[in-house]
């Protein structure tokens, strides 16, 4: 029930097969491979063990990075993160010192050689502590596959091919490019993996064509999907459980997954979203946002344009005043124009003689006023696209800074900046429309 | 990178849009003093640079960190060629390079974004939603901005 890992046998000049390798001896070997490793290349094989025991073949995934010593300190920092993570998915699998050697910094290498299944973390670093891989090797008789834990934690795939039985499986180590969102991502993944015996069994049998499966005790075979990369730009990636682990869908899984971050974040700044799961869901109220916003810088540059030429500002109250309470009538809400939106504008700005609005006067200095104030006054952006509810309800938004309401006061001010902002592109035509009726 | 520091690149880039934007302003209101801005073409072509210049503000104040704000200057302006640090001229050209097939299967609505972000034609999936984002957080800054200059302008 021996199997030595190809690398292994590489490294070791020794063995082909480790037939009678005890436990400890594998370790040594795996240290010893590991540190003569060091600094350079990644290693992408994981060598399992067979249990002993009659429990399932538990293996470990020794992720050794090959990446220069500055990915240690953020390995280092990560390392940190996924312990209480660890604890909370395998509670049954002890910690283990073992795999510490994929992080150099001691880190979140769970390896407690107690016999129980053995979790192993993977990091990019590069060392190998020797004296925790001694450590370990009365635990080896089980292995435990929380790789993806481990990967996690150090913010990478994991991939768990778990053998039948006491096999053990191939891991393909991921190396991220220490990113820290990916160790969340990874992290949150991780910790949806079963690692119940049934499971990694029931893993074991569906796992695709590259895993080497092997029921018998006598030889295993590992793959080693190792990316070597002797550089740092590769993107290692892990295999997840039960998934496939040739390279395309390796990178595809990465692909998808930097998508899927993305959309979360896109989906915390796009108000009103956080209903909406799916992604082409979310494209559509992305686009609607970015199009909305669009015409809301087309509507104030026109409103700014009305407002510019005339020297005297007395009088570019606005066409705004007017349109406010037409504005906050219900209309059919119609697609804009701006042809449409301009005469109207320009009929009513002879017209509409200034009337109660305070317009003060805008010297040359008004801009730097305006700046000022713009500068002071955070506002916060109201939000006209999310429905043509809000069309027809003048609720004060309620983002509103105080300190604008004060530059508010006219109730006329108030409602103006409140509707506006929701009807920023119909709002000018249905006022145009009004005032033609009118 | 996405999600590092949102409230201080928010305010800084406020503060640069709004001093940009604002000069530009004036500069084309001690520009135009014609009469003719009362037309109605006169108001559309004044709406049309103003809203340029919001646009180029804007580009400007984030610089060529982003590939939005690059498309944006290398398309607006020769003033963008002087500023932009990253000597990508040659995004215009990419410009022309069909890309449909490159990014494989996404839905119309990819399209669609594509077509709204400036510059999102040449992009992956991957990096057009990043684009999206910081083009939203900046557009969103835009939109408060001016919806203040205006407010104070008509006051």
């Amino acid at each position: 029930m021996n199997r030595a890992l190809p690398e292994m046998s590489h490294c070791l000049n020794g063995p082909g097969k480790c037939t009678d390798m005890t436990v400890l001896e594998r370790q040594r070997a795996r240290v010893r491979w590991q540190q003569s490793y060091l600094g350079g290349s990644d290693f992408g094989g994981v060598f399992l063990e067979t249990s002993q025991a009659d429990q399932v073949g538990n293996f470990q995934d020794l992720v050794v990075g090959g990446s220069s010593c500055s990915v240690l300190d953020d390995v280092g920092t990560h390392s940190v993160k996924p312990d209480p993570g660890l604890e909370n998915g395998w509670l049954e699998l002890g910690r283990l010192e073992l795999p510490n050697m994929g992080f150099g910094s001691g880190g979140s290498m769970n390896g407690s050689p107690t016999g129980l299944e053995m979790n192993s973390s993977i990091s990019k670093t590069s060392s190998c502590p020797p004296t925790e891989a001694q450590s370990a090797p009365e635990a080896k008789d089980k292995v435990s596959v929380p790789a993806e834990k481990m990967s996690s934690a150090a913010g990478r795939d994991s991939s768990k091919k778990r053998k039948a039985d006491k096999m053990q499986n191939t891991k393909v180590f991921a190396e991220d490019d220490a990113k820290y969102k990916r160790s969340k991502a990874c992290a949150e993944e991780g910790e949806s993996k079963i690692t119940t015996e049934q499971a990694r069994i029931k893993n074991n049998t569906s796992t695709p064509t590259t895993n080497n499966r092997e029921t018998s005790a006598d030889s295993s075979k590992e793959n080693s999907k190792a990316s070597e990369v002797q550089k740092p730009d590769y993107i290692h990636v892990r295999a997840r459980r039960g998934q496939a682990t040739d390279s395309h869908s390796l990178a595809e899984r990465v692909r998808r997954e930097k998508i899927s971050e993305r959309m979360k974040y896109l989906q915390d700044l796009v108000p009103g979203c956080n209903k909406i799961t799916g992604k082409a869901g979310m494209l559509d109220e992305i686009i609607n946002y970015v199009q909305s916003l669009q015409r809301q810088v087309e509507f104030l540059s026109m409103k700014l344009a009305a407002v510019n030429p005339r020297l005297d500002f007395n009088i570019d109250d606005l066409f705004a005043k007017e349109t406010v309470p037409a504005c906050s009538a219900d209309f059919p809400t119609i697609g804009m124009s701006s042809e449409m939106t301009n005469p109207a504008y320009l009929q009513f700005n002879p017209v509409q003689q200034v009337a109660a609005c305070c317009g003060f006067e805008m010297g040359l200095n008004s801009p730097d006023m305006a700046l000022r104030r713009t500068l002071s006054t955070p506002v916060s952006l109201p939000e006209p696209y999310l429905d043509a509810s809000c069309f027809t309800q003048l609720q004060p938004p309620p983002t509103w800074d105080a300190d604008l309401q004060n530059l508010l006061n006219l109730e006329f001010h108030q409602e103006r900046s409140i509707s506006f902002p929701y009807q920023p592109f119909t709002g000018s035509i249905e006022a145009s429309n009004l005032k033609m009726e009118i | 990178m996405i999600s590092k520091g949102a409230t201080w690149n928010s305010n800084s880039c406020r503060i640069k849009f709004a001093r940009r934007f604002v000069s530009a302003l004036l500069h084309m209101r001690n520009r135009n003093t014609r009469p003719g801005s009362l037309t109605i073409e006169g108001v559309r072509t004044h709406t049309q640079r103003i809203k340029i210049a919001a646009y180029l503000s804007m580009a400007q104040a984030v610089g060529s960190r982003r590939a939005w704000s690059r498309a944006v200057l290398s398309k607006h302006g020769s003033r963008a060629r002087r500023h932009s640090r990253m000597g990508r001229s040659s995004v215009g050209l990419k410009k022309t390079r069909v890309i449909r097939s490159y990014p494989p299967g996404e839905l119309g609505q990819a399209k669609k974004l594509r077509q709204l972000v400036p510059g999102g034609k040449t992009m992956d999936m991957c990096s057009l939603l990043e684009e999206t984002a910081h083009y939203i957080k900046c557009l969103a800054t835009q939109v408060k901005v001016m919806q203040t200059l205006a407010d104070n302008f008509s006051k």
